[in-house]
């Protein structure tokens, strides 16, 4: 059989133009050269030959004559004649193939049983057997490898099967535990807003007298004004007929807001308005409030800047602080849990002020209420906040099986020549120099990228850091079956796309395997 | 490659992308443009001492003076020596020199190939003040005595080139530096001499520039009678035709690493090709400045609008058609070729007499190239390699950009991501590919580096202005720059190619010498200092200024000693059997015979890619037909339609290769969504369906010389519309290309030249039949190529396509026949080994393939020469026949069968079908009705 074979091929060898026709080595159906087993029928010797497009029909000795007729390639399936053919090999004892039809005699082996290079048999030799026996070896080998590796991903299974029912009961204590805390919150809230409408009764009256208070104060202040600006509008009025004039204020200093040493037209009108002149009421009501400061400097009696810078300063710090705050909080907790301290410390200045015995003890009491009413809020608010982590982690896709559930969170590393990697399994992936400076990440969890059917063959984190001048980075993790879970290698085959290739006994699956290798041995 | 570091970073971060034009100089900024661009004095102060003049051989020389015009002229101010040389092919060369320099002026050495050859030259008559003399193909020169000035008469005996006409002829003595103290002498001696300010030295931005010899500039002016248009000066991204430069800057040529370098503009880029083009319908030709200094070029078109017509009235007497143009260079003597045509391709072949054809290319290297700076390990390489089969795309060659080397250090390897180099290359061999390095010439300045350690220990580095070894700024950081003008460190450089000095390359792995203009990231302009020292050798002395080179005087063919020392290297490591292929930058007159040219670094934009065609049509006149621009754009990303309209571009330019920045995202072809993967697959497979007709082109190139990418006018001169076309073109005189370089193109105006010879042209998609007749609109979907056969034209094609050229070699042609109006056809075909020298020892077959209404032959040129192939003849296409012939028969070797034939479309297309003749022996087809 591979000597009637071989010859076939060296006649051909010599007389390349002319039809050829050969007889399969593997089986009895006589089919052109190039022509797989399923589409022998489609090549009939004895009438002639329409292309598989069905656009020409051509005699059946133009098959196979080196000279391309059909547009879609299929008259020359065993020539490089048409630039869109096909060449079948058959690869007994290997898998057969499908190669471009370009590929013929170029002398260059690409089916192993080297059949595409039948114009010079010598420069191909028949690998198909060695190539065969390797690929069933490590089709053997991946094999045992899923078959060792699927014991360990059935604990995986176990475990993450048992990881999810663990966190579906922490979920629904939590569940049961919300209920108890937003009662205990209500109680407390109740009891609350009692003590702080009697507290609010008793501190009427200390705000009452506190109002009085103010409101003598402010009335005193504004007749000191008027005191004052009658004596300055005495000082001024230096004809003393109740009339300020231009003239008059002129050679005021004081009016001199821009302190150039001369009062100009523009201040007389920002302090006099468009008047010419301005009584005693107006002055009064109007001007004084105006001109007060710069009298009040003038006279040195006190130092306007100095004393808002001081202000200033103050309140640069008090939002200094605030930010600092603001970011401890969000460290821990939500920033919402800022508003109650907030309260807390608006109603501290009251109770700093000395009531009597019973005021004071009510005080406390409504502030004591008003702390474990925080409490309880808070209480609730974390619980709240488990009860979505929990809901998100039982929503990730952790595989058909659970089998990467307990691999959440399980950080590895992989060290090149520059730099080192980290991966942390459904977290991020991040990158560090060797030389030092910032970890970089590389991307944060997404999705499962696999094709098809092998979906969770590939990982995919995106929304790295920013690449300069381009894209945000990512990394591609495609995932093999190993022993243990670790990283075999990282690279990055595009710019700021990174590949990492994981094993992991997560991916092992005996009857997967055990399928591929009776594919192969087809 | 560019210099990437903080200028881009700024750039980008404040989002302008764009040439920083402060970092170049303009005219006035450049001492001596500013100094003599005004210079147009009422009359030229030179004359000509006629009773020096004597003619021997084919040289005239004689002595010429100035003398000061105001005063009294009776005393010369100054002496030189004019020599006037007749040439072959109507070509003249007139050099003028000082007569006794205080020390000789710098003559640039490597732009000629080789001494021309003479032609006779006699002394007509000595008379009138005039010299009148005649080479032995009729041309004359009258030579004026006083003032000086060169009339050229073409074969009708009318004026075709005018020399001195404007009186700017201008040589700058040298000039010993006077001390500050004899101040008194300076007064006595030389009066007339005004020191001006920056003699002794100038300024450009933190840069000093020392000028040790002073001023020595020189100036010429060349007038064009009967001109319409001029060309060439490249490299520039101006149009091709030139333009007048009265109102702006003139035209510069000076070799810079321009980083994001800007279009339509007549800035200095890396190249610089000081030769011109004169044409109009009565005549062509050229006029070349063999100078390689820092060199502006001003333009003044009589037809030019912007020119004052009154001065046009003035100058000309209403002679509406004449081009001026003027060279001012820094240092150096006149020397200037005047090439007589008088067709344009006459002209071009005239010039690529005197600095040489680009030779035989080896046959990969008109295929496609791929490119990325940078593949970054061997994986890489190696799935680059692969997917190109996967998707069945063909490729030649990968290419490894800088970051392929130990940290930048030349000749070394990456030792962690290749650390196979010999194993990676014959992983691509295998499949008929092969590999391109690069390599720079700036040196790490690395203790423990061979190269440094050897360059310095002998001695081989340029030196700064005090002599001591420079020390610049490139890609490895600090850098000395080997001086090829050493031969030492020429011949240390070749060394280095050998393969056992360079282990893991072999003859399949060809070199890219980039940054050879020489890039300097913190020199002045971005290269080196005009005050830098190159090697010269000691017959002048052994010190001071005599005893060296300044970087001024050479800097234009830095680049080109720098890829001969590659070229010599590359030949030597193979024992002269192997055609070495290099890729330079930097660009100077003979750059074509060593090295093909890119168009360096452009982007991912229309206006580059439609650049690219004028910037190769100018380059091939000045004599580099193997031009080629990064396809794809370097800097930015293409999107789909522009990466596709470029690669159906690139694919019928001469240099085919796709090339990016490193910080660009990836855009191999397959990476495309596959509609786009298919279209850049059809482009490249048309380029290789093509190769064996380019590849014949370039050995026809070898053969006269002319550009293989050709300006319409070339084949047309008389029409005077395709003056200006620079947008379309020819290859050969066969194929007329117009490619796509508009977004969202729907339809393009192609031009069809040879109304007047009733011209034919065929759409080679369709066969489609074109009557030439000036434009018309070609529609065009996103995988149309406008390209046209010629009637009259047979064009030799490869439908087989494969993986790579290589794997070809074996397969049969289709010959493409596309009829004239007379019904006849010629064409060519030249097939060899493609990568040895056994050509030049009569291994290769080059045939005349000729058609007529009654027969077809083929015919080999040169009977004793032979070469076995087992190519042949698969599918002959006839386009354009009215009458089809019944009968076919193949007459070869004494035995005569019979052919088989169709008839397609509207029985105007008939195709013999498997006719099965040899490539390799005379065969002919007969034909009867």
């Amino acid at each position: 059989m591979v000597n009637s074979y071989s010859w076939v091929n060296h006649f051909q060898a010599f007389v390349l133009i002319i039809f050829t026709f050969v007889i399969s080595a593997q089986s009895d159906v006589p089919r052109p050269r190039g022509v797989s087993l399923s589409k022998a029928s489609l090549y009939s010797p004895t009438k002639d030959f329409t292309c598989f497009d069905g656009t020409v029909t051509i005699p059946f000795n133009y098959v196979n004559d080196d000279y391309c007729d059909c547009f879609d390639g299929s008259d020359e399936p065993g020539t490089s004649a048409c630039l869109n053919g096909v060449f079948h090999c058959t690869n007994a004892g290997h898998r057969p193939e499908n190669i471009p039809s370009s590929r013929v005699n170029d002398g260059v082996c690409d089916c192993c049983d080297g059949t595409d290079e039948y114009a010079q048999p010598e420069t191909c030799k028949n690998t198909c057997e060695e190539m065969g026996r390797e690929a069933r070896a490590e089709a053997q080998r991946l094999a045992d490898l899923h078959k060792a590796g699927n014991h360990l991903r059935l604990e995986l299974i176990e475990k993450g099967k048992k990881k999810r029912n663990e966190l579906a009961e922490q979920l629904s204590q939590l569940e049961k535990d919300k209920t108890e805390a937003i009662k205990i919150k209500e109680e407390k809230e109740s009891l609350k807003n009692q003590l702080e409408a009697k507290e609010n009764e008793v501190l009427q009256v200390y705000r009452d007298a506190e109002e009085k208070e103010r409101k003598r104060k402010a009335e005193e202040e504004k007749e000191a004004l008027i005191k004052e600006g009658t004596e300055y509008f005495s000082m001024f009025d230096t004809n003393d007929d109740n009339v300020l004039t231009v003239d008059e204020v002129k050679v005021v200093n004081a009016f001199d807001k821009n302190k150039d040493g001369e009062v100009d037209q523009e201040e007389i009108q920002y302090f006099l308005g468009t008047n010419e002149s301005v009584d005693k009421e107006t002055f009064l009501s109007t001007t004084w409030p105006m001109l007060k400061p710069f009298a009040m400097s003038e006279q040195g009696v006190f130092q306007r800047g100095v004393e808002n810078e001081e202000l200033d300063d103050q309140d640069t710090d008090e939002a200094t602080r605030d930010i600092e705050t603001d970011e401890g909080d969000n460290e821990e907790e939500n920033a919402e849990d800022d508003l109650p301290q907030d309260v807390d410390q608006e109603v501290e200045p009251e109770s700093s002020r000395i009531y009597d015995d019973e005021t004071q003890k009510i005080v406390d009491e409504a502030s004591e209420a008003r702390r474990q009413w925080t409490d309880a809020e808070r209480a609730v608010r974390e619980i709240e906040s488990n009860i979505r982590n929990f809901q998100q982690n039982l929503e990730k896709d952790y595989g058909l099986q659970q089998e990467y559930a307990t691999l959440d969170g399980q950080c590895l590393e992989y060290e090149d020549k520059e730099y080192v990697y980290k991966l942390c399994l459904f977290q991020k992936v991040t990158q560090k120099s060797k030389n030092g400076g910032a970890e970089v990440g590389l991307g944060n969890w997404g999705e499962w990228a696999g094709e098809d059917n092998k979906k969770y063959s590939v990982m995919k984190y995106t929304n790295g850091i920013a690449c300069w001048n381009g894209p945000n980075r990512m990394t591609t993790v495609n995932i093999h079956c190993g022993l243990e879970t670790k990283m075999l290698s990282v690279s990055e085959p595009y710019r700021c796309e990174y590949n990492i290739e994981l094993a992991t006994p997560a991916a092992c699956d005996d009857s997967n395997a055990s399928q591929q290798q009776s594919h192969d041995e087809l | 490659m560019k210099p990437l570091g903080l200028p881009l970073i700024f750039l980008l971060a404040v989002g302008v992308l764009g040439v920083d034009r402060n970092n170049f100089k303009t005219c006035d900024q450049s001492g001596f443009c500013k100094r003599l661009r005004p210079f147009k004095p009422e009359k030229s102060q030179y004359t000509l001492n006629l009773d020096t003049v004597i003619v021997h051989g084919n040289v005239l020389s004689a002595e010429v003076t100035t003398a000061n015009t105001e005063a009294e002229k009776k005393v010369p101010l100054w002496k030189y020596s004019l020599t006037l040389s007749a040439l072959v092919d109507g070509t003249f060369r007139i050099q003028v020199d000082e007569a006794d320099p205080i020390y000789p002026r710098y003559r640039t050495q490597l732009a000629l190939d080789g001494e021309p050859k003479a032609d006779g030259l006699q002394l007509v008559s000595k008379e009138g003040g005039k010299v009148t003399l005649t080479n032995t193909q009729g041309h004359k020169v009258l030579i004026t005595a006083e003032p000086l000035k060169f009339e050229f008469l073409d074969q009708n005996g009318d004026v075709a080139v005018v020399i001195n006409e404007n009186s700017q002829l201008l040589i700058e003595p040298l000039r010993l530096k006077r001390e500050k103290n004899d101040e008194d002498e300076e007064n006595a001696e030389n009066a007339v001499e005004v020191e001006e300010e920056g003699t002794w030295g100038e300024n450009f931005k933190s840069h000093h520039d020392s000028k040790p010899r002073g001023n020595e500039a020189v100036s010429l002016d060349v007038s064009f009678p009967d001109a319409d248009q001029i060309y060439g000066i490249p490299e520039h991204t101006d149009k091709f035709a030139l333009r007048t430069t009265t109102s702006g800057e003139p035209y510069r040529l000076y070799n810079l690493d321009v980083f994001e370098y800007e279009l339509d503009s007549r800035m200095a880029i890396y190249g610089a090709v000081p030769v011109l083009y004169a044409h109009g319908s009565k005549r062509t030709v050229g006029v070349f400045w063999h100078n390689s200094a820092e060199t502006w070029v001003d333009v003044v078109n009589y037809a030019d609008g912007t020119v004052v017509s009154s001065l046009v009235n003035l100058v000309t007497g209403g002679h509406k058609r004449r081009v001026d143009a003027r060279f001012i260079s820094e240092s150096g003597i006149v020397d200037v070729f005047v090439m007589l045509g008088n067709k344009p391709a006459d002209v071009f072949r005239q010039y690529t007499k005197l600095t040489g054809v680009t030779p035989l290319p080896p046959k990969f290297s008109l295929a496609y190239h791929q490119s990325r700076w940078n593949y970054v390990d061997e994986a890489d390489v190696r799935g680059v390699d692969e997917n190109f089969d996967v998707h069945d795309i063909p490729a030649d060659v990968i290419w490894l950009d800088i970051e392929y080397t130990d940290r930048k250090k030349y000749f070394t390897w990456d030792s962690e991501k290749f650390r196979h180099p010999a194993e990676m290359v014959a992983n691509l061999t295998a499949k008929g590919r092969r590999l391109v390095v690069i390599i720079d010439p700036h040196i790490k300045r690395e203790a423990g580096y061979f190269l440094h350690e050897d360059a310095t220990e002998q001695g081989l580095y340029v030196k700064d202005k005090d002599g001591n070894i420079y020390e610049g700024w490139c890609w490895p950081g600090s850098s000395s720059y080997l001086d090829f003008f050493n031969p030492a460190a020429s011949k240390y450089y070749s060394e280095r190619y050998r393969f056992e000095n360079f282990p893991g390359t072999s003859k399949d792995v060809h070199i890219w010498n980039d940054m050879n203009e020489p890039s300097v990231f913190n020199g002045p302009e971005i290269t080196m200092p005009k005050d830098c020292r190159h090697y010269k050798p000691p017959q002048d002395g052994q010190d001071g200024l005599a005893s060296y080179w300044e970087h001024r005087h050479i800097h234009n063919e830095y680049g080109l000693w720098q890829i001969r020392a590659t070229n010599e290297g590359m030949l030597e490591r193979a024992d002269h059997k192997y055609r070495p292929f290099i890729l330079t930058r930097s660009t100077f007159a003979g750059t074509q015979r060593y090295a093909a040219v890119w168009t360096g670094d452009n982007a991912a934009e229309w206006g580059f890619l439609q650049a690219s065609v004028p910037m190769c049509l100018s380059l091939a006149a000045a004599g580099v037909s193997f031009c080629g621009s990064d396809v794809g754009g370097f800097f930015k990303y293409p999107e789909p339609e522009l990466m596709t309209r470029w690669y159906q571009a690139g694919a019928y330019q001469a240099f085919f290769r796709a090339h990016s920045h490193i910080e660009t995202k990836r855009r191999e072809p397959w990476l495309y969504e596959p509609s786009t993967t298919a279209l850049l697959r059809d482009a490249v497979r048309r380029r290789y369906a093509l190769l064996d007709f380019w590849y014949t082109l370039f050995y026809e190139h070898t053969l006269d010389g002319t550009p293989v990418t050709r300006p319409y006018f070339q084949e047309y001169p008389n029409e005077e519309e395709t003056y200006t076309i620079d947008d379309q073109y020819l290859l050969g005189d066969k194929l007329l290309v117009r490619p796509v370089l508009e977004a969202g193109a729907k339809s393009v105006k192609v031009y069809l030249p040879g109304r007047d010879t009733n011209t034919l042209w065929y759409d080679v998609d369709s066969y489609q039949m074109h009557k030439a007749n000036g434009y018309f609109n070609q529609e065009v979907n996103i995988a149309k190529i406008p390209v046209y056969q010629r009637g009259g034209s047979v064009v030799p094609r490869r439908e087989r396509v494969r993986r790579s050229s290589t794997l070809m070699a074996n397969d049969p042609f289709t010959l493409v026949v596309a009829l004239d109006a007379n019904n006849t056809a010629q064409g060519s075909l030249y097939i060899d080994d493609g990568e040895t020298y056994e050509y030049k020892n009569n291994k290769y077959i080059y045939a005349k393939i000729s058609y007529e209404p009654k027969q077809m032959t083929y015919t080999l040129v040169n009977p004793s020469a032979q070469f076995s192939s087992r190519a042949w003849i698969e599918r002959i296409v006839i386009a354009g026949i009215r009458a089809a012939p019944r009968t076919a028969r193949l007459h070869h070797g004494g035995r005569s069968t019979a052919l088989q034939m169709t008839l397609h479309r509207g029985n105007d297309v008939l195709v013999i079908r498997k006719p099965g003749a040899p490539v390799s022996e005379d065969w002919s087809i007969q034909f009867a009705e």
